[in-house]
């Protein structure tokens, strides 16, 4: 008589698990992960940021690169500012009490009213030619004077811009680095900071001593408060 | 609480997508540079992502579509898919088993990249990456459903050109 082996056919799916189940060892992934990093570190510029967190304006966020500080965050958080900078730079920020403290010490003493001027590399490269002229000129107003921004745009040899100039310094981003406050609409009316928080622009016009009245500046120039 | 930053993203989800794609694309090599370009990707688009709830579903998506891209192009992938093979072999097995077992996988890849890529796909986030149907539909579009239905496929598929030949049972 003979004998039938009977052998109960192997589900074939479990070839398939025996090369896929256990995925790739731990020393293929090691290895992969690091190239991914090297990968990674040498596609995005460094770009490190810190806090001072109690000013006379709230908590101010600052940014900067290798080729200085490229953003200012005020009446803002540190996941907003962190989002506004990675989005602008393409670079996710590191937070860097070190890197920043030389910029975050002048920015303290100025807006403690114990520094005049601050020694502080700007990084302009990010914004459009025009609003680059207009923050530069920005930068040229001295302490304690105010201008329009009808003012502005004839400086610039663009009389007719004035609106433009407006946009260009509603989007400054470094604020009190490079004063937008200190631009003005022609009545000496604070307009537009930061959307609309005239009340920083008024302190810190009123820190560096222009007169106020209300939410009116005098313009240099011309006599009283406002028109 | 603060953004996830990009780098904490990197440090959780890479070795689970790697694993991803050395499965989808069965070469570590080829899955490295996989892996690159999808958080390469994602770094790019980081920034303007607006919902950071499903950054992982988020990942798998980008590393699918890149992984599929990539076997599109290259056209001699099934060359290369011997070292992912090798990798796994028993340094411990006789020639003859080594042969036989070499065999095996290749035929069981053959057959996993005969499938058509939905149906690989889904296999592999299903069964290999443990992903629940629902999370599948979220990385490859449409339905949890859909997902389940192509799971079902491709194992269907792979236990009929995988069935053992006449005399190989015994």
């Amino acid at each position: 008589m003979s004998r039938t082996k009977i052998v109960k056919a192997k589900d074939p799916m479990q070839a398939v698990d025996a090369l896929y189940a256990a995925g790739p060892s731990g020393t293929t992934v090691a290895a992969a992960q690091s190239r991914l990093r090297a990968a990674l570190r040498a596609q995005a510029p460094q770009v490190y940021y810190d806090v001072l967190p109690r000013s006379t304006l709230g908590a101010v966020y600052l940014a900067a690169g290798p080729d200085g500080l490229l953003a200012v965050g005020l009446a803002t958080n540190e996941p907003g500012f962190v989002r506004r900078v990675a989005r602008r730079t393409g670079a996710m920020p590191v937070r860097s009490t070190e890197r920043l403290r030389h910029a975050r010490q002048q920015v303290d003493e100025y807006l403690r009213g114990k520094r005049s001027a601050m020694q502080i590399d700007v990084d302009l490269s990010q914004v459009t030619p025009f609003q680059r002229a207009v923050l530069e000129a920005a930068r040229r107003i001295p302490r304690g004077t105010v201008i329009t921004y009808g003012e502005m745009a004839a400086r610039l040899r663009r009389p007719r811009a004035g609106r433009a100039v407006g946009q260009a310094l509603a989007h400054n981003p470094v604020p009190i680095l490079v004063p937008c406050h200190r631009v003005v609409s022609s009545g000496g009316e604070l307009r537009g900071y930061l959307g609309d928080r005239i009340g920083l622009k008024a302190r810190l016009l009123k820190l560096e001593g222009v007169p106020m009245l209300g939410n009116r500046c005098r313009i240099a120039g011309r006599s009283g408060a406002g028109r | 609480m603060p953004d996830p930053t990009f780098e904490a993203l990197v440090e959780r989800h890479s070795a689970e997508i790697y694993a991803y794609l050395w499965r989808l694309l069965g070469d570590p090599e080829l899955a490295s540079d996989c892996l690159q370009d999808t958080f390469l990707r994602a770094l790019r688009a980081f920034p303007r992502l607006r919902h950071h709830e499903h950054l992982r579903a988020w990942l798998y998506t980008i590393a699918m579509h890149r992984a599929r891209t990539l076997l599109r192009q290259r056209a001699r992938h099934e060359s290369r898919q011997r070292e992912l093979t090798d990798e796994l072999a028993d340094p411990h097995a006789s020639v003859g088993q080594r042969v036989a077992e070499r065999e095996t996988r290749r035929r069981v890849r053959a057959a996993v990249g005969r499938l058509p890529p939905r149906q690989r796909e889904a296999l592999i986030l299903r069964r290999y990456q443990g992903l629940s149907y629902a999370e599948i539909a979220a990385i490859a579009g449409g339905t949890a459903a859909a997902a389940r239905t192509n799971v079902h496929l491709a194992q269907e598929r792979l236990r009929i050109w995988l069935r053992p030949e006449v005399g190989d049972a015994v």
